[in-house]
């Protein structure tokens, strides 16, 4: 993975803490993607490979998304004329959205 | 699969709330390292700050619920792209099939942005790579995006781009195109950047030119070759 380089080093955050406010680690969405990909895979005997501009693609996805989430959350948050955004109101925001569906699980718990 | 701690069988290993707080997640028990499956937290956080207002709080739950959802949604995409990959009998995702994926599941308004996004990282991926003329550019573009940072230091820039880099920028935190990720305008600083160049071989300094880029170096001690520092706009 090109780690020197000045220009991949904008998008490598793991390169230095200070590069910027806008970087999610490569490396580490590169290992999210894998586990993804790998399990999905296990049919056809090989392990997905990912080209090094994905992560870069899901970098910036990521950046919108949590904006998005994050959003419809503090909207719950002023519904209950609050400041403090807890995780009852992402679970409001993953409720009240249907592109966040996929998310049931994550918001909710079922341990209780 | 790599990365992974394997607990023994029904290792429902409560070694601490970082477990707990996994186990909560997920409905399998804790076997990977929350370093490799989930974003660094104070990412999320300080993207998170960014769209709310300056008084807002955010509870420790709620960070760690927007990293897990960080995590979900890669892995939600990534899913799909990667059946398209089998269906297709390709062995390598590419950033094409992501932003088809997201299209697919509902993210299309994500496509425009993050299509410039990828030009844009995939025209200065090409310049850093090329020639030294490539060099050239890039490095005058670079500059002009920075025309805010009062890094006069011409040899210092040309070392960002050089073959060997300077030593007290072994930690330098924002490379020129620290914003490029924003479909602001990066180049703002054009006019700043042309006069800043205009008298033509400038920043092509001698200082540690001679390393892979010692023909650009050199062959820039004309200086006035380039009329226009830009290879484009």
């Amino acid at each position: 993975m090109r780690q020197a380089r000045p220009y991949s080093g904008m998008f490598c955050g793991g390169v230095s803490a200070r590069t910027g406010p806008h970087a999610l680690p490569l490396a580490r969405i590169k290992k999210i993607m894998k586990r993804s990909a790998g399990e999905a895979a296990a049919g056809d005997g090989g392990a997905r490979m990912i080209s090094g501009e994905a992560p870069v693609v899901f970098s910036k996805a990521c950046e919108l998304f949590i904006a998005e989430l994050t959003r419809r959350a503090w909207a719950a948050t002023l519904e209950g004329k609050r400041r403090t955004v807890h995780r009852e109101d992402v679970a409001d925001a993953v409720r009240n959205t249907d592109l966040f569906d996929f998310l049931v699980d994550v918001v909710t718990n079922d341990n209780d | 699969m790599e990365s992974s701690m394997s607990f023994p069988s029904g290792g429902a290993a409560n070694n601490g709330s970082q477990q707990q707080q996994q186990q909560q997640a997920q409905q399998h028990p804790a076997a990977i390292r929350e370093q490799d499956r989930l974003m660094p937290i104070a990412n999320v956080i300080r993207i998170m700050r960014r769209v709310l207002p300056p008084h807002a709080k955010i509870s420790d739950d709620a960070k760690e619920t927007i990293q897990e959802c960080v995590s979900e949604y890669i892995s939600f995409i990534t899913g799909e792209a990667n059946e398209r990959c089998q269906r297709e009998q390709r062995k390598t995702i590419t950033a094409e099939d992501v932003l088809w994926a997201m299209s697919r599941l509902g993210f299309d308004d994500y496509v425009e942005p993050l299509s410039v996004y990828l030009h844009r990282y995939r025209d200065l991926e090409g310049e850093a790579r090329g020639g030294d003329h490539h060099n050239r550019s890039a490095m005058v573009k670079s500059s002009s995006s920075r025309h805010h940072h009062h890094h006069h230091d011409m040899q210092t820039m040309q070392h960002m781009y050089g073959a060997v880099p300077l030593q007290h920028h072994q930690g330098f935190a924002a490379p020129p195109h620290q914003y490029l990720p924003y479909p602001y305008d990066t180049y703002g600083g054009e006019h700043a950047t042309v006069a800043y160049y205009g008298a033509g071989g400038g920043p092509y300094g001698p200082v540690g030119n001679g390393g892979g880029d010692g023909s650009g170096g050199s062959a820039s001690q004309a200086g006035a070759s380039f009329e226009h520092p830009f290879a484009y706009k």
